[in-house]
């Protein structure tokens, strides 16, 4: 299909939405009609209501002709003089692709790149276009692969796609607010309904009556009903535009092929869901690790650190890329599978481009360590930009800890709450367990039902995991409380704790080891703290 | 007017024809009411067939025994209540008594197991007592396997919870050094491979360990009568074998056990715990009325105060009534009513209430029988 033939169809979808809010209304008009010509009284005054009611929203859809702004995501604008090797690279692909280069490029911490385009006179006249490259993408790519993912977007402006799809958000956005609009009337009636009879009910108990059911089916389902008409066709619409959108994929995919290489396009197609997952990660598990602590990783290192989790974990990926994730596409998905796009990609004849610009992407940045900096400043929240940064990996992940284990409260210290009517602490829990009292506290923890019908060693066997895991956590907060624990940082495996190096007499014993065969003891069938009390910090031993 | 009247006499006419019915219906109920619960010939047979059960002495299910198959020797319900008491002194005696009677061995250590799987400071007293004695050991093991069980609960592995799967799973893989402690301590007794047995069914031993764990008991004890019935569980389709595994296996071990050992059972129990019928075709094929024949011989040639020889009697009973056999059924059940924890009744939620109905059935048609001979 051609562009013109697209625009077509995309204005005529368009304007299918206002036909289809025209007949609503005069639907409701018929009503109305109907109504004050054979109807008598309060009906009419009723019904009248109601269809005004419902007009308002499809009105408001109407005249709302404003799409909203374009606005940018968050991220650092770079100039040509901050970054010229990036805008020749930007250019020179803009130039094989046959198409005018940004305007501007953004560069932004998601795993993502991505052009667009506001144009004037609905899509008539070209506008300013935009560039949008996640770091993530420039730190965890090749050059070449770069290359490909940079002139596949491209491939987008070269077949008008940007242009086009003015129009096409235009109808989706309109449809998206008229629908909205009417869910949002019919959660306002229903909040207002039931406030209505919590009010009555309120009344009916403290007269001393049943309170009745508060029951707010029903209410709001006019509305709903409007909205559900507008999802239909927006359902539709969306299928309408679809193919049109997948087409565009492929096609952006083969003018990224040709410029940059097939092989790399596949591999960076390859790369990206790998490296998306690999970057959630890390954001999960790296980069926020410092959050409840209030800390930050070093400048530069909140995007800085997925490079060296990359770098760590080098034959992980791999593993991912080989096999093609299968993911089902959602029927409203754009994009079309990814694995389909790979199989197309390798099907094409080898060009014998396989060993290009192999080098980070990162290095076409001037001075990457600054870029990353500012990013930061550019795209993290400022209250999250006012926490104090940790020196190193380690700090923050030591900190972090800490300020984990001393906010804990495992199920043990509630239980031990519950039983003492004290507040949880380790050396109030060993006296307990040495009065023999255990397996009474025991009681006290979240049991599943099984084991609360156990009794006995069966009962003892079921909570002992719990116990144990919830007192070693206990004991932790208390060598952390006094700075005696440290964490092992690592980029690929979780962190693992390490205690002081306990003179234990044998010499070969770790203190891991140690702690966990006295951990057992003091949850065993019948406790012994001994051990445990020996290892702790004088504080607790003493108490 | 008139006619107006004929409509409503007209009317009139079926309402007053019910309210005449209802009148009748009320006073019949009045001089003769209709039995209360049993409304179906079906419970007013039963209720006929359980009295014609309580005549001939048999128990009504509320005072069946639900623990075991046979009521245990004096002195083991003594030593049993001695441990629950603490004194685990009794218990030691006793087990030392039976000393080389591996099948008594075996089942006295079960019991003392079930009662250290609730409560072991008896057992940890004893083990203090005497370090290395081979019949705490024993007791130790069993009572480890046990526990596991416990744990994991009766139902079928999907309705089993994570928390049961793992804390069985931690139990049993701790039984194993308990087991190997108790081989160890008496390397000549059985005891210890039959729970191994166990450990083997919930940790899924492959079937070439089962072999090796088999050779073990095989060289101790060739007919054991619980390391047989364990084995063949663990050859069972449910558990790490298959239909055709667990008859072959029971089905050579029959053959090669002496009149006696009772390993007649197992043919049976095969037959058993894969019938997935509703009626008794596959149970009056004439292999297994030869099955039944074999057991029944086999039971009559055993020494009768075999502790097994109740459960053969109990699944006897079971399959002599379904074959028809039901004077000769009634005679088993007779010698074994009182206890009912065993096969086949031992899977139903309500073992005693099954068996009862089953053996008043049982009786109904032994005296239906009867009188028609005369």
């Amino acid at each position: 299909m051609g562009a013109t033939l697209r625009a077509l169809r995309a204005l005529v979808l368009l304007l299918g939405f206002y036909l289809l809010s025209l007949v609503l209304l005069a639907a409701l008009a018929g009503v109305d009609v109907l109504v004050f010509s054979w109807g008598h009284g309060p009906l009419t005054a009723k019904v009248g209501f109601v269809t005004v009611l419902l007009a308002i929203p499809v009105v408001r859809g109407m005249l709302m002709l404003r799409t909203p702004k374009g606005e940018d995501p968050p991220g650092l604008p770079v100039t040509d003089a901050d970054e010229p090797r990036l805008w020749a690279l930007v250019r020179e692909l803009a130039a094989a692709a046959g198409t005018r280069a940004p305007d501007r490029i953004l560069l932004t911490g998601e795993v993502n790149a991505s052009v667009s385009e506001d144009p004037r006179l609905l899509g008539l006249l070209p506008g300013p276009r935009r560039l949008t490259l996640g770091v993530p993408l420039l730190i965890g790519l090749t050059e070449a692969q770069l290359r490909s993912v940079l002139a596949h977007e491209f491939g987008h402006f070269t077949g008008g796609d940007t242009r086009l799809s003015a129009l096409v958000v235009r109808g989706r956005v309109q449809i998206g607010r008229v629908i909205g609009q009417f869910h949002a009337k019919a959660d306002g009636k229903v909040a207002a309904d039931r406030a209505r009879q919590e009010r009555a009910s309120a009344k009916r108990v403290a007269k001393g009556r049943k309170a009745k059911e508060i029951d707010t089916t029903g209410v709001g389902a006019t509305y709903r009903t409007m909205a559900r008409i507008y999802t239909a066709y927006g359902k539709l619409y969306l299928r309408a535009s679809l193919s049109t959108a997948r087409g565009q994929e492929y096609a952006a995919d083969l003018t990224a092929a040709r410029i940059a290489g097939r092989d790399a396009t596949a591999s960076a197609l390859r790369e990206i869901p790998a490296l998306s997952a690999s970057h959630d990660f890390y954001v999960d598990s790296y980069a926020t690790l410092g959050l409840h602590a209030r800390l930050l990783p070093p400048r530069g290192e909140f995007f800085g650190g997925f490079g060296r989790l990359l770098t760590a974990r080098e034959p992980e990926p791999a593993g991912l890329r080989a096999e093609l994730p299968e993911m089902p596409v959602g029927p409203y998905d754009s994009h079309p599978p990814i694995a389909d796009r790979v199989r197309r990609i390798e099907a094409l004849p080898a060009d014998g481009r396989t060993d290009e610009a192999r080098g980070s992407a990162l290095t076409l940045l001037t001075d990457p360590e600054r870029t990353l900096g500012a990013l930061e400043d550019a795209v993290l929240l400022d209250e999250l930009l006012a926490c104090p940064r940790a020196a190193g990996w380690e700090e923050l992940l030591n900190a972090s800890m800490a300020a984990g284990l001393s906010a804990t409260t495992t199920p043990l210290h509630r239980a031990l709450t519950a039983y003492t009517g004290q507040p949880a602490t380790l050396s109030a829990l060993l006296d307990l367990i040495d009065d023999g009292r255990l397996w009474r506290l025991a009681e006290r923890l979240p049991l599943s039902e099984q084991a609360a019908a156990a009794k006995g060693r069966a009962f003892r066997e079921f909570v002992r995991p719990a116990l144990l895991g919830s007192l070693r956590t206990m004991v932790l907060a208390e060598f952390s409380a006094c700075s005696l624990l440290t964490w092992e940082f690592s980029w690929t495996s979780p962190a693992t704790v390490r205690l002081p190096g306990w003179e234990t007499g044998a010499g070969d014993d770790s203190p891991e080891a140690e702690l966990d065969a006295a951990l057992e003891a003091a949850v065993a069938d019948h406790p012994d703290t001994t051990r445990l009390r020996a290892l702790l910090p004088p504080a607790v031993q003493n108490a | 007017m008139t006619v107006l009247f004929w409509i409503l006499g007209i009317l009139a006419v079926p309402t007053a024809v019910f309210l005449l019915w209802l009148l009748w219906v009320f006073l019949k109920e009045l001089f003769s009411p209709s039995p209360d619960d049993g409304d179906t010939d079906a419970d007013a047979e039963a209720a006929r067939a359980a009295k014609a059960a309580a005549k001939l002495g048999l128990l009504p299910a509320e005072r069946q025994n639900t623990e075991l198959a046979a009521p245990l020797p004096e002195q083991w319900t003594a030593a049993l209540a001695a441990v629950r008491g603490g004194d685990w002194q009794p218990a030691a005696d006793l087990l030392a008594a039976v000393g080389r009677d591996w099948e008594r061995r075996s089942a006295l250590a079960y019991q003392l197991a079930d009662r250290a799987a609730e409560e072991d400071a008896w057992l940890l007293a004893w083990e203090a007592a005497r370090p290395d004695d081979p019949d705490a050991a024993v007791v130790r093991a069993r009572s480890t396997v046990i526990l596991a069980w416990k744990i994991r609960g009766a139902k079928a592995a999907k309705y089993t919870t994570r928390e049961q799967a793992e804390g069985f799973h931690r139990t049993l893989t701790a039984a194993r050094a308990d087991v190997a402690r108790a081989a160890a301590l008496n390397p000549d007794d059985p005891t210890p491979f039959v729970a191994e047995i166990w450990v083997a069914l919930g940790l899924g031993y492959p079937n070439a360990r089962m072999d090796e764990l088999w050779t073990e008991i095989t060289s101790r004890a060739p007919h054991h009568y619980e390391a047989h019935f364990s084995a063949l569980q663990y050859w069972c389709a449910k558990w790490r074998g298959s239909e055709r595994l667990a008859r072959e296996f029971a089905e050579r071990a029959a053959a090669g056990a002496p009149l006696g050992s009772l390993l007649t059972v197992l043919p049976l129990i095969a037959h058993f715990e894969h019938d997935e019928s509703d009626d008794t075709e596959a149970d009056n094929t004439p292999e297994m009325r030869a099955r039944v024949e074999a057991a029944l011989a086999d039971a009559a040639a055993a020494d009768p105060s075999h502790p097994r020889l109740p459960e053969l009697r109990h699944l006897l009973a079971y399959y002599l009534h379904l074959q028809g056999r039901n004077e000769a059924a009634l005679e088993q059940f007779r010698l074994v009513d009182g206890h009912v924890n065993a096969l086949p009744w031992r899977h139903d939620s309500d073992m005693a209430g099954y068996y009862c109905r089953v053996r008043n059935t049982t009786v109904a048609l032994a005296e239906e029988a009867a009188t028609a001979g005369v």
